[in-house]
């Protein structure tokens, strides 16, 4: 089994369960990035969300661009930029510029939005995502044609994984997802790419993000699940309804939240090294290139994140990191 | 009168560090169009104290994602930021509908605008969505600095109260209490010397110095600064010769 390890899902939040200042926010991220490169993980990824109370990312190739001035090596990538949001010229320029400053390591992963307010404060129908998100896509493809940046998509759902096999683009799945939704899902992009036809040179990567963590600690472990599930409360608090977009029921936290949450946080890989290990490979079997690492988790202490950087890094490159990356 | 100085295309965290390290209170980050905030971010992150005005070009994207990139760039520089709304031709009436929305986005209200150009929230047929929205992060300072330029500057400056940047010493306007204004220096200490001279006795209060290929950030900080710091400087203290460079101690202690 071969894969390359990123971490994620940078925010940048200040929370009513982990209040802290935005400052201090962007000043960690810096300090995570810096770790990141050190370390030799692959990549590291943010996340956008608008008109949030807690002040989620709104501006993520802006934040991109800091995290790859402070790194040497490290991809950075936005997982998601909600691309309908913006007029694609100026994503597709900004992509670039970011993208040769920093010798191709920008990662764009475009997604689609799905709350209302946000379509609605920027003034979209959400009706047009679909062809606001593929306009993107085109204009990103033709920006990027140069190997500049890389593009990617997001998305949760059959329709849009098919999507973007059929297109060419890899993807990222998201952490909530349990296994066999992945598997089911990474069979569907890779149909769609053979279908596609529109990238015969190479086979498809499937991205995953894994809530993880790397413990022995009988208390650390309840802790960590626990914070797993305040963030997932955050994302109900977001209104994700993921199964309005057919994604199964399973995973409808605006019809069974409990459930919803329950069902994502017993996704999460926790354990001593060898248990993870054993985990990782369920996950390299259910079609997973790439795996991100969900522990930038709300509540975490930077501390504890950075213990379980440097614990994994240790601990599971060695054995599962593909040779010349993701180390 | 404060001196900036507006960075090289392409070159900006070097210039940056170096204006920084020799004590230029602020530079200035013109990026093309989009690419602004990403250009300011990699100034912000090589840099600790300098204050950074970045230009950013307004008319064409919604002032809400402007203000959020803003936002961003505030707090990941810890409140160092200023922005220059660039108006280009933008009709007067329009850029005081984009920087009202921009300056909106920033207050910690809610915002609810109708306008002509702009309407946060759309309040579109299908959306379940509020009557206003916050946008958040708010900036890290309290209120963010903002300088406007273009054609309808005046206009703009007039209607909002926000300092308008003069390209010519008669254009600034001495009672307003920010008076900013933007200037080639040739390079030439005599002629940039009258130059920044000229603008002090204008009324200005921060000067934008676009440094021609002759011009240095020495030069800057040696005569053009100290020119402008205080009534009648004497010219004698920048025009002497520099004392020896401090001597390296060959080794720890080496000096006992």
């Amino acid at each position: 089994m071969i894969v390359r390890f990123g971490v994620g899902l940078w925010c940048l939040q200040s929370t009513a369960s982990t209040p802290r200042g935005h400052v201090r926010a962007y000043r960690e991220f810096l300090d995570d990035v810096r770790l990141a490169d050190e370390l030799g993980y692959d990549s590291l990824w943010l996340s956008e969300h608008h008109f949030y109370y807690d002040g989620y990312c709104p501006a993520l190739l802006t934040a991109a661009a800091a995290g790859l001035a402070v790194s040497e090596r490290l991809r950075v990538g936005t997982g998601m930029l909600l691309a309908p949001y913006q007029r694609p010229e100026r994503i597709a320029a900004a992509a670039r510029e970011i993208g040769q400053r920093f010798g191709g390591r920008l990662d764009v992963g475009v997604g689609m939005g799905y709350r209302d307010v946000e379509f609605d404060g920027k003034g979209i129908s959400r009706g047009e995502r679909v062809p606001r998100l593929l306009e993107a896509v085109r204009q990103l493809e033709e920006s990027s044609a140069d190997d500049t940046f890389a593009v990617l998509m997001g998305a949760q759902a059959p329709p849009g994984i098919a999507r973007a096999g059929r297109l060419g683009h890899d993807i990222l799945l998201s952490g909530a997802l349990p296994l066999p939704v992945v598997r089911s899902l990474a069979e569907t992009h890779h149909s769609a790419w053979i279908e596609g036809g529109r990238r015969r040179d190479r086979q498809p990567r499937v991205a995953a993000l894994r809530n993880l963590w790397i413990t022995s600690d009988a208390a650390e472990r309840e802790a960590v699940l626990d914070w797993q599930r305040a963030s997932y409360v955050l994302y109900q608090g977001l209104g994700w309804a993921v199964a309005e977009s057919d994604a199964g029921a399973a995973m409808d936290f605006a019809g069974d939240a409990q459930q919803a949450i329950d069902t994502a946080v017993a996704t999460t890989i926790i354990g001593p090294v060898g248990e993870v290990v054993d985990r990782l490979h369920e996950v390299a079997d259910a079609g997973v290139d790439d795996v991100v690492l969900r522990i930038s988790v709300e509540g975490a202490p930077q501390a504890a994140v950075h213990t379980v950087m440097r614990d994994f890094a240790d601990g599971v490159f060695p054995v599962l990191a593909e040779p010349g990356s993701g180390r | 009168m404060r001196l900036g100085v507006t960075l090289t295309p392409g070159d900006e965290a070097a210039t940056a560090v170096a204006a920084e390290s020799l004590g230029v209170p602020f530079v200035h980050v013109t990026g093309a169009a989009a690419t602004e905030t990403a250009v300011a971010a990699t100034v912000v992150v090589a840099t600790a104290s300098v204050r950074i005005v970045v230009g950013i070009a307004i008319g064409d994207e919604n002032p809400v994602t402007l203000a959020e990139e803003i936002a961003v760039l505030d707090n990941l520089s810890n409140g160092r930021i200023a922005v220059l709304a660039e108006l280009g031709d933008l009709a007067a009436d329009d850029a005081v509908e984009d920087v009202t929305v921009l300056r909106a986005a920033w207050s910690g209200r809610a915002i609810a605008h109708q306008g002509k150009r702009w309407r946060v929230p759309a309040r579109l047929d299908g959306h379940r969505a509020p009557s206003s929205v916050m946008v958040t992060p708010a900036p890290a300072q309290l209120q963010i600095p903002l300088w406007v330029a273009g054609t309808s500057a005046a206009t703009v400056s007039a209607s909002l109260s926000l300092p308008a940047v003069a390209t010519t010493p008669g254009d600034v306007d001495r009672a307003a209490p920010v008076a900013p204004g933007r200037s080639p220096l040739v390079g030439d200490l005599d002629t940039d010397r009258q130059a920044v001279v000229d603008w002090a006795a204008a009324g200005a209060t921060h000067l934008l110095c676009e440094l021609g290929e002759a011009a240095t950030l020495d030069t800057l900080v040696r005569w053009l600064l100290p020119e402008v710091a205080m009534v009648a400087f004497p010219r004698v203290v920048a025009d002497a010769p520099l004392p020896a460079s401090w001597p390296q101690r060959s080794a720890p202690g080496s000096g006992r």
